[in-house]
């Protein structure tokens, strides 16, 4: 992906304020966008529900991450005193499962973004910056990891740790990060050809502060949509994967919920499944819109020939 | 007990399947003999009686083509001659007085699908070639910890001396689909016998005698029998297809559409099946592999499951032992996670075996209050502990450790209850890697149809799982059970061997070495269109003969 | 450099490529576990598990090991499946074939409703039924294809009964010869109409539910390229010129957007090869995801093996042969990056 920044403004001390104008533009693009604001609206619910997770629904005990069982209520339908959205084969309350899976789901997203975010910038600022043999290496291993669907490693990885949600989250970092160390890597060698880095290497700037004070913001825009994207792509994949049967059963995940009411569809009961597969949509579909979005408000190809 | 009945009341439910359903889900191709269409659970990994484990898938199919001497009818658990003619007893005289020497007689005029005659050479064949193979990981210990000699008397008679007196050796070795009766000749024809090698022509092929013939065999997708025109007793009267690697759910819904006439399933599915169209429930007497979930103590210092607080002897005190079998939440397993079809069951001596007594003390109802008695007098309530049981992920096996952690979490939250749910390979190599690491474990027993099998394997001080497991540090007095099983053992009367065994459920009642949560219910659903439905929990599972079924339209 | 040189590059890349994936995938299977998990029951005792162990070379270093997979892969034996109960190389390619005619099909489906919404999306950019199709094609891609699969499952098959699920119908497919393993291509060489419909039946639902997944990603690639085009300056010539609109459309911004979007067909390749888990897996379809998906859940090593490197090698050779047809189509794209 190309750079599109518009020459920076040779005084330096402004640069900042430039960068915030910027972003303050992408956002009021961003929200004029009647898609891309459908999706943060989803966002800001979605992250409600798993902050205020405590208070709408109280925490089981010992472990508020595993679903509360009723032996004696199970099967119920939605609208049953106890139980608005119906119970599971194990007498899991299903509106439980729904809010504290999204505290679930965002733990899974979250970790799993920020360590293959940080990993990827690790790596692929070494590679440009280094450059040389370390480069080459790294960026090899970075093909290698590349020319393996995301899934199907996520699946391998997941499958060889052992079934639990832990070494969902473990597998997802062994696989997401390198689409960051490309993009980085990418940056950094194309902002150190830029102009004003030049300057400011002139003005005696350290490596260091250069690579903090322009680098690494500058690749920020494109690792922005990237990790996106990727919030509600990990949640789809790390669904999928439970939904194979690699979590721990009995906890408040949404794959693993689907995985378990599929077994009472055939028999009516459409409630087990349906409202925490709409879930995983929900939170795939808004990632998805604001990522898209963003994507389309900072890819040139898009923009508006004025 | 009311559970079990509320259960069983829901008996055959038929429902005519509309036409409309019918014409779409049907072949377009007819026969004029129909296929009975069954979704199975799982691949059978080999089809060879001497390589086969006990209890796996393809039990089933060698039960349909291959025949024994002896079996059992549906309804009833009394032996019945296959290809013997008659059942070998101390008053018929082909149990010699010292009750070691077996005389069997056998049919004449049986022929193997491949025409070639059935004599007693090939009896004699089929078990030493079974001891010779000693094929891991197959069932040949019940024939060679048995067999001293086996003799062929004439071509229709076929004589076995054992080691020591077995009381159980008709049920616990004669019927084992490890002893049924291959073809000399065939065997002779592709590869012969080679010690500790299996045989590929037989682990993917069978020329057998029975009511089916082996069709064809599409690895992972399905496996077609047909029926045998020249079979020596009542002919089949429907071809069958096994269909593989179904989900449980899909067999449910190809079971609802139609799609399948007769499924694999456990009882958490059928109280789905109550007003389905078209599909019946059968549900008649109990399995004999009770839902256990073991204690171990042999765990050395280092290797016990990360997070586990637990020392190794924990399960050496019995009291602990006793807490979690009055902890567990029987009522919740039985109604919940069966739904309904299963019975509380006593210590190792499964209803529906010889000797068990239904007087004999039992655990079957949850009581917390005595569980936290004994755990305050073992002093390990107040600082609390984590312990790890392991499971194969997805199965029953895994609610059951979930009801014993939600049982135990209850009572105190500072007593945890880890359930470690693994893949079904990694859990097979947990459980046979020695020293066994895991303070718990749960999966169901094996079948077998003789008291002794069981508790020789599950409560004998010294017997498989008492070595693994430390039975002799944990008991109060290993030696009594020790000797009390033995002497059952050889002991052919029936009335003092029916008192030792009752004698022995409450000895393990009282130092009991597993949780058992229930002894699942025999039961299934199928379309109406089949007639005869019966199960047969000492036919291997399914525990359906398809050869006595008939499909009508 | 010369496109002939370009390749030349790309294929001595692929071998070790390759030899990257099988070392990590090598590598993660051992330290996960033994491979002899599948042959173990609990009838074994110690002894029996000891001399599995030394056949399997279990008591050597990591290199040693590897060394022999890869001298036994290089001959064609990838190991025992014991899912299938049979060696991995035996059933391979039936599912291989299964899995291609799923994946064919799918692709058909994205490939038309893709192109299709992108055009539509593209002339009518910013407008109401631009933002609709985003929504929807961003939906395909946000669709649990697990649950998607689900629930046509149970309308079209469970309650109407219109579509069945499976490969084939087992008589219809027994009645026939099937040289190539794919059911469409047999069935016309059998000269089968029964097959060729059986065929098609089947395909239906997996193909909608799996095609419909990866319509965004080419709807997507579309819209844009196509917005791109129509802001050319030819595009302006020729409606200056008085080419009706349509004819400006056809002739040359769809044509001309057309090259970019090749360049996605490897991520929907991809897609496919990963939605294809959980579509056969829902449809019963006899194809390499659904084996893939019980070896995980079984721990069958050599399944997991050969099915992550043989993705790979399928997605490598996809991506190449995408960036030569793109090289080709695009004299402006520069080689050697």
């Amino acid at each position: 992906m190309a750079v599109t920044d518009l020459p920076t403004p040779p005084k330096r001390e402004t640069a900042f304020g430039v960068r915030m104008r910027r972003w303050r533009d992408l956002l009021k693009t961003l929200l004029s966008n009647p898609t891309t604001f459908i999706g943060f609206l989803i966002i800001f619910l979605l992250l409600a529900m798993a902050i205020f997770a405590p208070f709408l629904a109280p925490p089981n005990v010992p472990d508020p991450y595993q679903m509360p069982r009723d032996w004696g209520a199970t099967r119920m339908p939605p609208g049953t005193p106890g139980f608005p959205l119906g119970t599971t084969n194990q007498g899991g309350d299903v509106l439980y499962g729904v809010i504290w899976g999204s505290r679930t789901s965002l733990q899974l997203s979250v970790i799993v973004v920020s360590v293959t975010v940080v990993i990827g910038i690790a790596i692929g600022s070494i590679a440009g910056l280094v450059g040389g043999w370390i480069d080459e290496t790294l960026m090899r291993i970075v093909d290698v990891f590349l020319s393996i669907p995301e899934l199907i490693f996520a699946l391998a990885v997941a499958a060889i740790l052992g079934p639990s949600f832990t070494n969902i989250i473990l597998s997802l970092c062994i696989v997401f990060w390198v689409k960051y160390a490309r993009i980085m890597r990418a940056q950094i060698i194309l902002i150190r050809q830029a102009d004003y880095v030049q300057a400011a290497r002139v003005i005696g700037d350290t490596k260091l502060s250069i690579f903090f004070k322009d680098m690494l913001p500058n690749a920020s825009t494109p690792i922005a949509v990237q990790a996106t994207l990727d919030m509600g792509n990990i949640v789809l994949v790390g669904a999928t994967l439970s939904f194979i049967g690699l979590a721990e059963s009995g906890i408040a995940e949404w794959g693993v919920l689907v995985s378990e009411g599929q077994a009472g569809i055939a028999s009516g009961r459409w409630w087990a499944s349906t409202f925490p597969g709409l879930m995983i949509f929900l939170w795939a579909l808004a990632f998805n819109l604001v990522g898209d979005g963003l994507r389309d408000a900072l890819d040139p190809r898009t923009e508006d020939k004025r | 007990m009311t559970h079990q009945e509320e259960g069983l009341k829901m008996g055959p439910i038929k429902v005519v399947l509309s036409a409309a359903v019918v014409s779409l889900m049907l072949p377009a191709v007819a026969f004029a003999q129909q296929t009975i269409v069954h979704g199975a659970d799982e691949e059978p990994a080999t089809l060879d009686p001497a390589e086969v484990e006990p209890g796996e898938g393809g039990e089933s199919i060698i039960f349909h083509v291959y025949e024994r001497l002896l079996t059992v009818g549906a309804g009833s658990s009394d032996l019945v001659p296959q290809l013997a003619t008659e059942v070998p007893s101390l008053e018929n005289g082909l149990i010699s007085e010292d009750g070691r020497t077996y005389t069997f007689p056998l049919r004449e005029g049986v022929t193997f699908h491949d025409g070639s005659p059935f004599t007693a050479d090939d009896v004699k064949y089929s078990w030493d070639r079974v001891m010779e193979l000693e094929l891991p990981g197959s069932g040949y210990e019940v024939l060679s910890d048995r067999v001293a000699e086996t003799r062929v008397v004439d071509d229709f008679t076929f004589e076995v001396t054992l080691q020591d007196i077995d009381a159980s050796f008709l049920y616990s070795a004669v019927l084992p689909m490890t002893a049924s009766i291959v073809s000399d000749e065939v065997v002779e024809a592709n590869g012969g016998i080679v010690a500790g090698e299996s045989n590929e022509f037989l682990s993917g092929n069978m020329v057998g005698t029975g009511p089916y013939v082996f069709g064809t065999w599409n690895r992972t997708e399905n496996l077609s029998l047909t029926v045998n025109d020249g079979y020596w007793g009542t002919k089949a009267n429907d071809n069958v297809r096994l269909e593989f690697g179904l989900d449980p759910d899909v067999r449910v819904l190809g079971l609802r559409a139609g799609e399948y006439d007769t499924i694999e399933t456990d009882p958490t599915y059928v109280p789905d099946f109550s007003g389905a169209e078209g599909v019946s429930v059968y549900s008649e007497g109990l399995l004999l592999e009770p839902l256990h979930i073991g204690f171990n103590t042999n765990i050395p210092e280092g290797s016990m499951p990360s997070g586990d607080t637990i020392s190794s002897d924990f399960f050496a005190d019995v009291r602990i032992r006793q807490a979690f079998n009055h902890a567990f939440d029987y009522g919740a397993f039985i109604q919940g996670a069966l739904g309904g079809f299963g019975q509380v069951n006593p210590h190792y001596v499964p209803i529906g075996v010889f000797g068990y007594d239904p007087d004999a003390p039992i655990y079957g109802e949850q009581n917390l209050a005595e569980a936290e008695r004994l755990l305050r007098e073992a002093g390990v309530w107040d600082e609390g502990f984590t312990v790890t049981v392991i499971v194969e992920s997805g199965s029953l096996f895994e609610i059951q450790g979930l009801i014993l952690k939600d049982s135990i979490e209850s009572m105190n939250p500072d007593m945890r209850i880890n359930v470690l749910g693994v893949a079904e390979a990694v859990f097979d190599e947990a459980l046979v890697s020695s020293p066994l690491t895991y303070p718990m474990w749960a999966k169901n027993g094996d079948p077998a149809a003789d008291p002794i099998d069981y508790l020789q394997t599950y409560a004998h001080p010294d017997g498989e799982w008492g070595e693994i497991h430390g039975f002799r540090n944990m008991y109060q007095d290993p030696d009594r059970i020790a000797d009390l099983i033995d002497a059952a053992a050889v002991e052919l009367d029936r009335d003092t061997r029916a008192g030792m065994i009752s004698e022995l459920q409450t000895l393990l009642y009282e130092d009991p070495m597993w949780i058992i949560g229930a002894q699942e219910g025999a039961v299934t659903a199928y379309r109406d269109r089949i007639q005869g439905m019966v199960l047969q929990p000492l036919w291997p599972r399914p525990s359906i003969n398809f050869a006595i079924l008939d499909k009508t339209e | 450099m010369q496109l002939r040189d370009y390749i030349i590059r790309r294929l001595l890349i692929l071998p070790i490529l390759i030899f990257g994936v099988s070392v990590i995938v090598f590598t993660l299977t051992r330290i996960g576990g033994s491979p002899i998990g599948v042959y173990l029951s609990h009838e074994m005792n110690a002894e029996e598990v000891a001399a599995l162990e030394e056949r399997f070379h279990l008591n050597e270093p990591l290199y040693t090991q590897y060394w022999y997979w890869l001298k036994a892969a290089l001959s064609g034996d990838f190991g025992y499946s014991g899912v299938a109960s049979a060696p991995v190389a035996e059933v391979f390619w039936p599912k291989f074939a299964a899995t291609m005619e799923l994946s064919i099909f799918s692709a058909a489906v994205a490939v038309t409703l893709g192109l299709w919404l992108g055009v539509f999306a593209g002339t009518r950019r910013n407008k109401w039924q631009d933002h609709v199709t985003r929504v929807v094609a961003v939906s395909g891609a946000s669709l649990p294809l697990f649950w998607f699969g689900i629930i046509l499952l149970i309308v079209f098959w469970a309650n109407l009964g219109w579509f069945p699920v499976g490969r084939s119908n087992a008589e219809i497919w027994a009645s026939i010869a099937h040289p190539t393993g794919f059911y469409i291509v047999d069935s016309i060489l059998a000269g089968s109409w029964q097959g060729l419909v059986d065929a098609l039946w089947h395909l239906t639902l997996p193909a909608i539910t799996l095609g419909f997944g990866a319509v965004a990603i080419i709807t997507r690639m579309m819209r844009s390229a196509l917005v791109e085009e129509l802001q050319q300056d030819y595009v302006d010539a020729a409606r200056a010129k008085g080419l009706p609109e349509r004819l400006v459309l056809n002739r040359h911004a769809k044509r001309n957007a057309l090259v970019p979007t090749v360049t996605v067909i490897g991520l929907t390749i991809a897609f496919l090869m990963q939605g294809a888990i959980a579509a056969e897996i829902i449809y019963r379809w006899p194809g390499l995801g659904r084996w893939m998906a019980s070896a995980v859940v079984r721990g069958d090593q050599a399944t997991i093996m050969t099915y992550v490197l043989f993705t790979s090698v399928l997605f490598l050779f996809a991506n190449l042969i995408v960036d030569i047809i793109y090289a080709k189509l695009d004299p402006r794209v520069r080689l050697g990056d």
